[in-house]
Protein backbone atom coordinates (compact mmCIF):
# COMPACT_ATOMS: atom_id res chain seq x y z
CA UNK A 1 0.00 0.00 0.00
CA UNK A 2 1.25 3.52 -0.85
CA UNK A 3 2.47 5.96 1.73
CA UNK A 4 0.89 9.27 2.66
CA UNK A 5 2.53 12.54 3.63
CA UNK A 6 1.34 15.70 5.38
CA UNK A 7 3.34 18.95 5.32
CA UNK A 8 2.58 21.39 8.14
CA UNK A 9 3.97 24.91 7.80
CA UNK A 10 2.35 28.34 8.13
CA UNK A 11 4.14 29.48 4.97
CA UNK A 12 2.45 28.32 1.75
CA UNK A 13 5.71 28.97 -0.08
CA UNK A 14 7.67 26.78 2.32
CA UNK A 15 5.10 23.99 1.95
CA UNK A 16 5.65 24.09 -1.83
CA UNK A 17 9.43 24.13 -1.38
CA UNK A 18 9.29 21.13 0.95
CA UNK A 19 7.03 19.27 -1.48
CA UNK A 20 9.43 20.00 -4.33
CA UNK A 21 12.42 18.89 -2.24
CA UNK A 22 10.69 15.63 -1.29
CA UNK A 23 10.09 14.93 -4.99
CA UNK A 24 13.74 15.79 -5.79
CA UNK A 25 14.87 13.38 -3.07
CA UNK A 26 13.34 10.48 -4.99
CA UNK A 27 10.94 9.54 -2.19
CA UNK A 28 7.46 8.67 -3.42
CA UNK A 29 4.14 9.24 -1.69
CA UNK A 30 0.78 8.23 -3.12
CA UNK A 31 -1.11 10.83 -1.16
CA UNK A 32 0.06 14.24 0.02
CA UNK A 33 -1.76 16.94 1.92
CA UNK A 34 -0.93 20.25 3.54
CA UNK A 35 -1.89 22.15 6.66
CA UNK A 36 -1.17 25.80 7.40
CA UNK A 37 -1.19 25.44 11.18
CA UNK A 38 -1.02 22.90 13.97
CA UNK A 39 -4.76 23.32 14.53
CA UNK A 40 -5.59 22.53 10.89
CA UNK A 41 -3.20 19.56 10.94
CA UNK A 42 -4.87 18.09 14.03
CA UNK A 43 -8.32 18.46 12.48
CA UNK A 44 -7.13 16.58 9.39
CA UNK A 45 -5.38 13.90 11.45
CA UNK A 46 -8.53 13.28 13.49
CA UNK A 47 -10.40 12.42 10.31
CA UNK A 48 -7.63 10.26 8.85
CA UNK A 49 -4.03 9.44 9.76
CA UNK A 50 -0.99 9.75 7.49
CA UNK A 51 2.25 7.79 7.41
CA UNK A 52 4.63 10.77 7.64
CA UNK A 53 4.26 14.35 8.88
CA UNK A 54 6.84 17.00 8.05
CA UNK A 55 6.25 19.76 10.58
CA UNK A 56 7.58 23.27 11.16
CA UNK A 57 8.13 24.41 14.76
CA UNK A 58 7.58 28.17 14.81
CA UNK A 59 3.95 28.62 13.82
CA UNK A 60 1.17 30.84 15.14
CA UNK A 61 -1.88 29.35 16.92
CA UNK A 62 -0.33 25.97 17.72
CA UNK A 63 3.41 25.45 17.28
CA UNK A 64 5.06 22.26 16.08
CA UNK A 65 6.07 20.98 19.52
CA UNK A 66 2.47 21.24 20.74
CA UNK A 67 1.27 19.48 17.60
CA UNK A 68 3.67 16.57 18.22
CA UNK A 69 2.34 16.11 21.77
CA UNK A 70 -1.31 16.29 20.67
CA UNK A 71 -0.79 14.00 17.66
CA UNK A 72 0.79 11.42 19.95
CA UNK A 73 -2.41 11.43 22.04
CA UNK A 74 -4.41 10.34 18.97
CA UNK A 75 -4.72 6.57 18.69
CA UNK A 76 -4.93 6.92 14.91
CA UNK A 77 -1.44 8.50 14.81
CA UNK A 78 0.35 5.81 16.82
CA UNK A 79 2.22 4.64 13.72
CA UNK A 80 2.73 8.07 12.16
CA UNK A 81 6.32 9.21 11.77
CA UNK A 82 6.77 12.88 12.62
CA UNK A 83 9.83 14.74 11.36
CA UNK A 84 10.37 18.35 12.36
CA UNK A 85 11.63 20.79 9.70
CA UNK A 86 12.84 23.99 11.30
CA UNK A 87 15.44 26.77 11.33
CA UNK A 88 15.89 26.07 15.06
CA UNK A 89 19.14 24.21 15.62
CA UNK A 90 19.65 24.38 19.39
CA UNK A 91 20.43 20.87 20.62
CA UNK A 92 18.31 21.22 23.77
CA UNK A 93 15.25 22.06 21.65
CA UNK A 94 15.92 19.12 19.31
CA UNK A 95 16.31 16.80 22.33
CA UNK A 96 13.07 18.13 23.80
CA UNK A 97 10.97 17.67 20.66
CA UNK A 98 12.41 14.18 20.12
CA UNK A 99 11.49 13.22 23.67
CA UNK A 100 7.99 14.68 23.07
CA UNK A 101 7.50 12.16 20.28
CA UNK A 102 9.14 13.37 17.07
CA UNK A 103 10.99 10.72 15.04
CA UNK A 104 13.44 12.98 13.24
CA UNK A 105 14.69 16.51 12.74
CA UNK A 106 15.76 18.39 9.61
CA UNK A 107 17.17 21.92 9.82
CA UNK A 108 16.47 24.60 7.23
CA UNK A 109 18.15 25.26 4.84
CA UNK A 110 17.92 21.68 3.61
CA UNK A 111 18.79 19.60 0.56
CA UNK A 112 17.02 16.67 -1.18
CA UNK A 113 19.84 14.44 0.09
CA UNK A 114 19.00 15.40 3.67
CA UNK A 115 15.36 14.42 3.15
CA UNK A 116 16.44 11.08 1.66
CA UNK A 117 18.80 10.45 4.59
CA UNK A 118 16.23 11.26 7.28
CA UNK A 119 13.01 9.95 5.72
CA UNK A 120 13.97 6.79 3.85
CA UNK A 121 14.76 4.77 7.03
CA UNK A 122 11.37 5.76 8.48
CA UNK A 123 9.47 4.52 5.45
CA UNK A 124 10.75 0.95 5.59
CA UNK B 1 30.75 39.36 23.82
CA UNK B 2 30.82 38.58 20.12
CA UNK B 3 32.61 41.10 17.91
CA UNK B 4 31.04 43.15 15.13
CA UNK B 5 33.42 41.57 12.61
CA UNK B 6 32.49 38.08 13.71
CA UNK B 7 28.77 38.89 13.45
CA UNK B 8 29.30 40.42 10.02
CA UNK B 9 31.14 37.35 8.73
CA UNK B 10 28.50 35.05 10.22
CA UNK B 11 25.71 37.09 8.60
CA UNK B 12 27.34 36.88 5.17
CA UNK B 13 28.12 33.16 5.51
CA UNK B 14 24.54 32.48 6.61
CA UNK B 15 23.10 34.40 3.65
CA UNK B 16 25.38 32.55 1.22
CA UNK B 17 24.40 29.18 2.68
CA UNK B 18 20.68 29.90 2.38
CA UNK B 19 20.85 31.26 -1.17
CA UNK B 20 23.10 28.49 -2.45
CA UNK B 21 21.08 25.69 -0.82
CA UNK B 22 17.50 26.88 -1.19
CA UNK B 23 17.51 29.23 -4.19
CA UNK B 24 20.51 27.84 -6.10
CA UNK B 25 21.85 31.38 -6.44
CA UNK B 26 25.31 32.78 -5.80
CA UNK B 27 25.79 36.02 -3.94
CA UNK B 28 28.92 38.11 -3.70
CA UNK B 29 29.61 40.83 -1.18
CA UNK B 30 30.06 44.31 -2.58
CA UNK B 31 33.18 45.69 -0.90
CA UNK B 32 33.45 49.28 0.28
CA UNK B 33 35.71 50.22 -2.63
CA UNK B 34 33.21 48.86 -5.15
CA UNK B 35 30.20 50.64 -6.50
CA UNK B 36 27.08 49.39 -4.74
CA UNK B 37 24.30 48.15 -7.02
CA UNK B 38 21.25 50.39 -6.91
CA UNK B 39 18.17 48.90 -5.32
CA UNK B 40 14.97 49.17 -7.31
CA UNK B 41 12.63 52.00 -6.28
CA UNK B 42 10.00 49.67 -4.91
CA UNK B 43 11.43 47.22 -2.41
CA UNK B 44 10.45 44.45 -0.05
CA UNK B 45 11.81 44.51 3.50
CA UNK B 46 11.72 41.20 5.35
CA UNK B 47 12.44 41.43 9.07
CA UNK B 48 12.72 39.04 11.96
CA UNK B 49 13.43 39.98 15.56
CA UNK B 50 15.40 38.12 18.19
CA UNK B 51 15.87 38.43 21.93
CA UNK B 52 18.24 37.00 24.50
CA UNK B 53 21.54 38.38 25.78
CA UNK B 54 21.68 39.96 22.34
CA UNK B 55 18.46 41.48 21.02
CA UNK B 56 17.59 43.12 17.74
CA UNK B 57 16.37 42.65 14.22
CA UNK B 58 17.67 41.03 11.06
CA UNK B 59 16.44 42.60 7.82
CA UNK B 60 16.64 41.72 4.14
CA UNK B 61 15.89 44.37 1.57
CA UNK B 62 15.61 43.83 -2.18
CA UNK B 63 13.65 45.07 -5.16
CA UNK B 64 10.43 43.42 -6.31
CA UNK B 65 12.05 42.04 -9.48
CA UNK B 66 14.79 40.50 -7.37
CA UNK B 67 12.25 39.05 -4.92
CA UNK B 68 10.33 37.51 -7.81
CA UNK B 69 13.50 35.84 -9.10
CA UNK B 70 14.35 34.50 -5.62
CA UNK B 71 10.82 33.17 -5.17
CA UNK B 72 10.82 31.50 -8.59
CA UNK B 73 14.16 29.84 -7.91
CA UNK B 74 13.05 28.58 -4.51
CA UNK B 75 9.87 27.12 -6.02
CA UNK B 76 11.54 25.78 -9.16
CA UNK B 77 9.27 27.97 -11.27
CA UNK B 78 9.99 29.92 -14.44
CA UNK B 79 10.96 33.53 -13.50
CA UNK B 80 8.52 34.77 -16.14
CA UNK B 81 5.62 32.83 -14.61
CA UNK B 82 3.15 35.06 -12.77
CA UNK B 83 3.76 35.19 -9.02
CA UNK B 84 1.33 36.79 -6.61
CA UNK B 85 2.43 39.51 -4.18
CA UNK B 86 1.67 37.13 -1.33
CA UNK B 87 3.96 34.44 -2.76
CA UNK B 88 6.73 36.97 -3.30
CA UNK B 89 6.42 38.29 0.27
CA UNK B 90 6.20 34.78 1.67
CA UNK B 91 9.44 33.82 -0.11
CA UNK B 92 11.31 36.84 1.30
CA UNK B 93 9.93 36.11 4.78
CA UNK B 94 11.19 32.53 4.53
CA UNK B 95 14.61 33.74 3.39
CA UNK B 96 14.76 36.08 6.41
CA UNK B 97 13.70 33.20 8.66
CA UNK B 98 16.34 30.83 7.29
CA UNK B 99 19.16 33.40 7.33
CA UNK B 100 18.26 34.15 10.96
CA UNK B 101 18.27 30.43 11.77
CA UNK B 102 21.64 29.91 10.09
CA UNK B 103 23.07 32.97 11.86
CA UNK B 104 21.76 31.77 15.20
CA UNK B 105 23.41 28.37 14.68
CA UNK B 106 26.72 30.11 14.02
CA UNK B 107 26.71 32.50 17.00
CA UNK B 108 24.71 30.77 19.74
CA UNK B 109 27.81 29.32 21.41
CA UNK B 110 29.01 32.88 21.99
CA UNK B 111 25.76 34.74 22.67
CA UNK B 112 23.63 31.99 24.21
CA UNK B 113 19.97 31.30 23.62
CA UNK B 114 18.19 33.52 21.09
CA UNK B 115 14.42 33.54 20.88
CA UNK B 116 13.32 34.35 17.34
CA UNK B 117 10.01 35.84 16.12
CA UNK B 118 7.96 34.93 13.07
CA UNK B 119 9.12 36.98 10.03
CA UNK B 120 7.18 39.88 8.60
CA UNK B 121 7.48 41.54 5.20
CA UNK B 122 6.48 45.02 4.06
CA UNK B 123 6.56 46.55 0.59
CA UNK B 124 7.30 50.18 -0.20
CA UNK B 125 9.88 52.82 -1.07
CA UNK B 126 12.98 53.80 0.91
CA UNK B 127 12.22 51.32 3.69
CA UNK B 128 14.52 51.38 6.73
CA UNK B 129 14.57 49.49 10.00
CA UNK B 130 15.53 51.10 13.30
CA UNK B 131 16.13 50.05 16.90
CA UNK B 132 16.81 53.33 18.69
CA UNK B 133 20.03 55.07 19.72
CA UNK B 134 21.76 52.29 21.64
CA UNK B 135 21.74 49.84 18.75
CA UNK B 136 24.68 48.86 16.56
CA UNK B 137 24.11 48.20 12.89
CA UNK B 138 25.86 45.93 10.42
CA UNK B 139 24.97 46.28 6.76
CA UNK B 140 26.14 43.87 4.08
CA UNK B 141 25.42 44.75 0.45
CA UNK B 142 25.57 41.92 -2.06
CA UNK B 143 25.24 41.23 -5.74
CA UNK B 144 22.90 38.34 -6.43
CA UNK B 145 23.84 36.38 -9.56
CA UNK B 146 25.67 39.57 -10.67
CA UNK B 147 22.26 40.99 -11.56
CA UNK B 148 20.40 42.14 -8.49
CA UNK B 149 21.43 44.35 -5.59
CA UNK B 150 20.36 43.26 -2.14
CA UNK B 151 21.03 44.33 1.44
CA UNK B 152 21.24 42.35 4.65
CA UNK B 153 21.32 44.29 7.91
CA UNK B 154 21.56 43.39 11.54
CA UNK B 155 20.48 45.86 14.21
CA UNK B 156 21.46 44.69 17.67
CA UNK B 157 22.23 45.66 21.23
CA UNK B 158 23.12 43.89 24.42
CA UNK B 159 20.03 43.21 26.46
CA UNK B 160 19.60 45.10 29.72
CA UNK B 161 18.21 41.94 31.38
Amino acid sequence: MGKSLMIVDDSATMRKIIMRTVRMSGLEFDRTEEAGSGVEALQKLESGPVDVILCDINMPEMNGTELVKKARELASCSGTKIVMVSTESAQDLIDQVMSDGADGYITKPFTPEKFQEKLAPLLN
Amino acid sequence: MITTMSLRDSLLDSAKEVFETMAFMALEEVREDQEAPRLEDETLLGTITFKGSLEGCLAICCGCRCARTIGANMLGADPDEPMSDDEMSDAIGEVANMVMGALKARVQNEVGTMEVSIPSVVRGRELRNSLGDRASKITVTVNLEEEHGMQFSLLYRESGD
